[in-house]
């Protein structure tokens, strides 16, 4: 599950395409310098020890026993920060690979993106949420303990991400859980909006209404 | 007419014989589980204690799922077994977590409460789990690792098997 504390982040802000793919390159060609430097840190540690000055006295030979584990533990070291280093490649690749996809999969003009939020959540206990594009289900959503736990603390869930051609479209979103009483609840919302060029972000909203003693169920347009 | 007769006996013969041929390796050779070191599917069930399950929350442990029917009679022997293992070894980070194929809610929920076991029992009556899975006989139990991949799959239950879905729990419980 993807919660977002920030709803208004645009997933498409990071890296412009061609930026980005320029950006990729350059990562793919440090990731491979970083592999290619990092076999002779792992000769270091695989060769043998160097060989012991000749025994001509009798210090410089008690002496270097004790250097040895010192520079072994050095070369360690180092090694340690290459590989701690190259993992951080990595996820910084994977990242930039992830916004790449998404931008490639729902680009910014044709894409539409639900939000889902609850606040207080007395008088209802989420359990799932179902969505309709167009009379056309999108998703259908179970939600466990933690996810509505991490809800109610203030996240915000990407419920959905796809893509909708520009002009007049209806979701309906079907919220079941349990209500006041701990009575089975079922409770449906509709919006019709406008689909502009440019991404449209809309947010399914769990509320309490404290005067009717009743969760109250929303879905805003961010304009 | 006897030779247009006898030779279509032969060539009867000759499809049986290929027939058996084909049943025979079928059933000394199970088809590889394609899902052997793959990312184990995501999935979010209804428990029948009323919890929601979700098995990528469970990342960092090593999860059993074991695919369960009412109408399976080794099923319940084995759901046994499980439940010793998950008993003895829950603590050092086993989760557990029985999926019912069953169609009928009402019998999958009888056969869930009679067998008496610790960890979660979850329906999936639509079998939208069983598919992504390929459950293709019961009981089935998949082992997925602490990284989320499945590592060994238990495509029948004996008695044997214990043995080794021991072994291969213990090398997962100790990555």
């Amino acid at each position: 599950m993807l919660l977002q504390t920030e709803l208004a982040r645009r997933p498409t802000r990071g890296i412009p395409r061609r930026c980005g793919a320029g950006l990729l390159a350059a990562l793919l060609l440090g990731a491979a310098q970083l592999c290619s430097a990092a076999p002779p840190a792992t000769l270091v540690v695989d060769a043998p020890p160097p060989a012991a000055p000749p025994p001509q006295a009798a210090a410089p030979a008690a002496a270097a026993p004790a250097a040895a584990p010192a520079e072994g533990a050095a070369d360690t070291r180092g090694l340690d920060q290459d590989i701690q280093g190259l993992k951080k490649d990595v996820v910084d690749l994977n990242k930039d690979l992830f916004i790449l996809e998404e931008e490639l999969l729902f680009p910014a003009n044709t894409q539409v993106a639900v939000f889902l939020s609850m606040d207080v959540g007395e008088f209802f206990a989420l359990d799932s949420v179902q969505l309709k594009i167009d009379q056309k289900e999108v998703i259908n959503y179970l939600y466990t303990p933690r996810e509505v736990e991490a809800l109610l603390k203030g996240g915000v869930q990407r419920l959905y991400v796809g893509n909708l051609k520009v002009g007049p479209h209806e979701l309906v979103a079907f919220f079941n859980g349990k209500g006041p009483n701990d009575r089975p609840y079922k409770r449906g919302a509709s919006l019709r909006f406008e689909k502009a060029v440019g991404a449209k972000y809309l947010e399914l909203k769990i509320d309490d209404r404290q005067r009717k003693l009743e969760p109250e169920f929303a879905i805003k347009d961010w304009e | 007419m006897w030779r247009s007769l006898s030779r279509a006996g032969a060539l009867l013969r000759g499809c049986m014989a290929v027939l058996a041929c084909a049943g025979a390796g079928g059933a000394l050779a199970d088809p590889p589980y394609r899902l052997l070191g793959q990312p184990a599917p995501d999935f979010a069930l209804h428990a029948v204690s009323g919890v929601n399950a979700r098995v990528s929350e469970h990342r960092g442990e090593v999860v059993v799922l074991s695919f369960w029917s009412s109408r399976c009679t080794p099923c319940r022997t084995q759901l046994s077994m499980l439940n010793r293992s998950f008993v003895t070894y829950q603590s050092a980070g086993l989760a557990m977590f029985g999926v019912g194929v069953d169609d009928d809610p009402k019998r999958a929920l009888e056969f869930a409460h009679s067998a008496a076991v610790g960890f979660p029992m979850l329906l999936d009556p639509e079998k939208g789990v069983a598919r992504s899975y390929e459950v293709d006989n019961l009981p089935m139990t998949v082992l997925i690792d602490r990284a989320g991949n499945v590592r060994y799959v238990l495509r029948d239950y004996s008695p044997a098997n214990d043995t080794l879905y021991l072994q291969e729990l213990r090398a997962l419980l100790n990555e």
